[in-house]
């Protein structure tokens, strides 16, 4: 069964991409959130939400659901109100919340899905992190590695996509163990 | 014969780069004379196939990169590039790599590449292996190497990023790569061959387990970023070369084990660590190689039936 009917047919976001919705109040704000993302390089689409999902708004925007993350601080920062984000239209399906840790000895490996995070367990500094395969992973490495755990953003602020969000709670459960305080 | 590897660089707005990979002595990678940021990724990839290249006396690798730091757009410039360069080049073997996984940009550019360079053998990890896999596209695939955080999102046919597998395709007690494999393979979500990378390694051919690689064994590889991205660049630059899949893959996992002992790896250190001690233990591991490949080629015909090569 089809939920949508596009009105951009031919863009990248086709019928079977893993998308996402960010659902409003008011049209208006839905306007605004495909004009400022589009200006930030998204390609997104404005769609009808099925009718379950309708709370005043006939219009949501949708996109690729890796991008959620950094797609939602542009919205944040571009001062668009966002009623709710929906992650999968077909089926409920939530982010992974599983976190491990090994015990490497001088250092700490926390690992969140496909992502981890490894920390000098004296002085808190970030030594390495790895796993992942969207494109802000390397770019945050390259942010991180080298900085202590109470000085570093988080990377939920940082990175864009769902990877980004799978290194921000490693890092959280790694202020958690080794940092109180950090990262809150 | 030469390696394409198609993917994306940690520089916000760096333009594309579409050239020859180049590692200086001393680690610093540059494509068509422009330098890359050491990194995990693609740094790491293709300073690994640029090391394994030059002992072979093999074509450098060639890159069709640029930078994207996770908003998707350099993944698009990329991509638009595509059939161009594969026009020109004629790779052997295409590689995609760290990327925004978008299905629709991936299944555009398998139709393109059918077209262009029917015969090029497809290699996927990190994003692109996302893209490949949700897109219903990874049996078009010769070769994937996800790590055990990512084989069960092979396994599973329902989602579309690995973070949202379920607990138990993610480790615990009860965790079996050669299982999540298994159904990988029946559910259409794996690669011809998969080399799942982890404390112990496993080459798999079509659903079954031919190899496993547990030693030497250093555990401190898998903190290290890039140290996954270094075993796709050998096992990519092996089968450029003309090696068969699953000896590349046994070749990569190897080397990758050998250059962690003899960098005496430490959860500090980097990728670029690591590729300086490839040329030191290529020599010795593409011996070993030799025999392994005639080993799974005995297997693949089902002479005599081995089972699962143990490399120690």
């Amino acid at each position: 069964m089809r939920l949508f009917k596009r009105k951009d047919k031919t863009g990248e976001t086709s019928t079977d991409e893993a998308l996402g919705l960010f659902l409003f109040d008011e049209v208006p704000d839905a306007l605004a959130a495909e004009q400022a993302l589009k200006a930030a390089g998204y390609q997104v689409s404005l769609v009808s939400p099925p009718p379950e999902l309708r709370a005043g708004c006939d219009l949501a925007v949708v996109l690729p659901r890796v991008e959620q993350v950094g797609a939602q601080r542009v919205l944040a920062d571009s001062d668009v109100h966002v009623r709710d984000w929906v992650d999968d239209t077909e089926r409920s399906s939530a982010v992974t919340d599983l976190v491990t840790t090994v015990d490497l000895g001088d250092w700490l490996m926390v690992r969140a899905g496909n992502m981890k995070i490894v920390v000098d367990k004296k002085t808190t500094e970030i030594v390495n992190t790895s796993g992942g395969g969207c494109p802000d992973i390397p770019y945050l490495n390259l942010h991180y590695v080298g900085k202590r755990l109470a000085d570093a953003q988080r990377p939920k602020n940082v990175g864009f996509t769902l990877c980004g969000l799978m290194l921000d709670r490693a890092y959280l459960e790694a202020c958690a163990l080794l940092d109180n305080g950090a990262g809150s | 014969m030469s390696l394409l590897v198609v993917a994306t660089y940690p520089v916000e707005g760096g333009r594309v780069l579409d050239g020859a990979a180049e590692l200086t002595e001393d680690g610093r990678l540059t494509i068509d004379g422009s330098p890359l940021p050491a990194s995990q990724g693609t740094y790491a990839l293709l300073a690994a196939a640029c090391r394994t290249a030059s002992f072979l006396d093999a074509p450098s690798p060639h890159a069709l990169i640029a930078g994207d730091i996770g908003r998707g757009d350099g993944t698009r410039a990329a991509f638009k590039q595509l059939v161009e360069t594969v026009s020109r080049i004629r790779p052997a073997v295409v590689v995609f790599h760290y990327m925004q996984p978008i299905m629709a940009l991936m299944r555009h550019a398998l139709a393109e590449l059918a077209g262009a360079c029917p015969d090029a053998l497809l290699v996927a990890d990190a994003g692109g292996m996302y893209a490949a896999k949700a897109a219903g596209l990874a049996p078009r695939f010769e070769l994937m190497t996800p790590d055990i955080g990512e084989i069960g999102f092979l396994a599973d046919p329902k989602v579309s990023h690995p973070a949202y597998v379920g607990h138990h395709l993610l480790g615990g007690a009860d965790f079996d790569p050669a299982a999540l494999a298994r159904e990988a393979h029946e559910n259409g979500g794996s690669s011809r061959v998969l080399l799942i990378k982890g404390a112990v390694d496993h080459v798999v051919e079509e659903g079954a387990v031919t190899a496993v690689i547990d030693e030497p064994n250093v555990p401190a590889l898998e903190a290290i970023g890039g140290t996954g991205d270094t075993i796709t660049g050998l096992a990519s630059a092996f089968m450029a070369a003309g090696l068969d899949t699953v000896g590349a893959a046994i070749c990569a996992a190897r080397a990758n084990r050998e250059a962690g002992v003899l960098m005496q790896a430490t959860p500090a250190m980097s990728a670029a660590d690591l590729v300086d001690r490839l040329p030191e233990v290529l020599v010795n591991h593409l011996e070993h190689a030799g025999n392994d490949r005639s080993r799974s080629r005995r297997s693949r015909r089902g002479e005599s039936n081995p089972g699962p090569a143990h490399y120690e």
